[in-house]
């Protein structure tokens, strides 16, 4: 942050009356109100505004001036003004014509355009209104129905069509805000976020699934029940299924925009019991081979 | 977004008895009736542009007035602009 005195333009001994006077002719000159058509007033007003909040005050200029504090982050921070307002839309009570309402009753051909400017206004489309909607990622799979309910306590349904992503934005025409005159309505613009889900994670088209399984499915296959977005489905495990080996469910995936559907990997996991168990250990310490056979043999060591 | 009188003031940090002053020099222009009173974000920004106007410039009650009347119509030609560029772009010139 620049000086405060020098962004003033008066010296460091300055009386109060003159950081005033100097503020004042600055800020008439820079207030972003009194210059709606200069997009850097802002910043310029900011600047001075934040110095004479530091140097126009007896006790922060004190305070400034023995060193105990600086300027920064003196910026004045504001959200917005008048000007950002009052030329964007018609229907406020401070709208005024009389600067060139005189214009418009001539007969020539610029006074035509100005009418139908009017004309124009008089029947503009409504606005569009975003909306954003999270869904439950199998809803997002299978597709789904919902109904939001707006800010004015009125409802909308939704119908999200399957296979939608994160971020893809649905249209419904005419369920925006209302238009003027004739330009009827504009556009819901609704905007899907997907949760997400603890098991069930998305690439492409294909769905990931890890799963666990019981010793005994993973040594002697086993015909198993596999949750997809769209329901259960059973699945064979063959016999001496490790941990990691991954099983594919054709077409159990998301819809394609091509038509037909990805797929679902099944990433096994062979769980023990949850509990310590006395026969499976009788069983383990009598098996010769269990005592022999390398899982470690690609392992570096 | 609609404002209760009682937001409004918080919102904009101004006292009951300021607004009421405003009210009647019709600097600001509440929707609603006297007793339910509504205002908007462009009732806001235009009691800070007052604020502004008396405290930070020094311009007295008078000038108040004359400023915000002027810059309404300026507003209401950049309005009128804007709105003549959307024709003059959307007619396909001969």
């Amino acid at each position: 942050m620049k000086d405060p005195y020098e962004v003033l333009g008066v010296a460091r001994t300055a009386s109060a009356e003159d950081l005033q006077k100097s503020y004042r002719k600055l800020a008439k000159k820079l207030h972003p109100d009194l210059n709606p058509g200069d997009a850097e007033a802002e910043e310029k007003f900011k600047e001075i505004a934040g110095a004479y909040d530091v140097v126009g005050d007896a006790e922060k200029r004190k305070r400034f001036d023995s060193g105990e504090i600086d300027a920064a982050g003196a910026e004045r921070p504001r959200q917005s003004y008048y000007r950002d307002y009052a030329s964007s839309e018609d229907n406020h009570p401070y709208s005024n014509n009389s600067g060139f309402a005189d214009f418009m009753d001539s007969e020539d051909g610029f006074a035509e355009l100005l009418r139908r400017s009017a004309r124009a206004q008089a029947n503009r489309r409504g606005h569009d209104i975003e909306y954003r909607l999270p869904i439950e990622f199998v809803e997002s799979i299978a597709g789904t129905n919902k109904r939001l309910t707006l800010p004015d306590g009125g409802t909308l349904d939704v119908t999200i069509p399957p296979g939608i992503v994160e971020g893809q934005v649905l249209r419904l025409r005419g369920k925006g805000a209302p238009g003027s005159g004739e330009g009827g309505f504009g556009d819901a613009l609704i905007e899907v976020e997907i949760k997400a889900d603890p098991s069930f994670k998305r690439q492409g088209d294909d769905i990931y699934l890890e799963l666990p399984i019981t010793l005994t499915e993973a040594v002697l296959g086993a015909r198993i029940s596999v949750p997809t977005p769209t329901g259960a489905v059973t699945m064979a495990v063959p016999r001496s299924s490790n941990t990691g080996a991954v099983l594919r469910l054709r077409g159990k995936g998301a819809p394609r925009h091509a038509g037909g559907y990805g797929d679902q990997f099944v990433k096994l996991k062979v769980m023990l019991p949850k509990e310590p168990d006395p026969e499976l250990e009788a069983f383990v310490a009598g098996w010769e081979n269990g005592k022999t056979y390398n899982p470690r043999e690609e392992v570096a060591t | 977004m609609k404002l209760s009188r009682h937001e409004f003031l918080s919102l904009a940090g101004m006292g009951h008895e300021t607004l009421t002053a405003w009210i009647e020099e019709e600097w600001l222009i509440p929707r609603g009736s006297a007793a339910e009173m509504s205002f908007s974000e462009i009732d806001i920004a235009r009691a800070r542009l007052i604020r502004d106007l008396k405290m930070d410039l020094g311009v007295n009650d008078e000038g108040v007035g004359v400023i915000l009347n002027l810059l309404d119509q300026l507003h209401g030609m950049r309005r009128k602009l804007m709105d003549l560029r959307e024709v003059v772009r959307t007619t396909p010139s001969e």
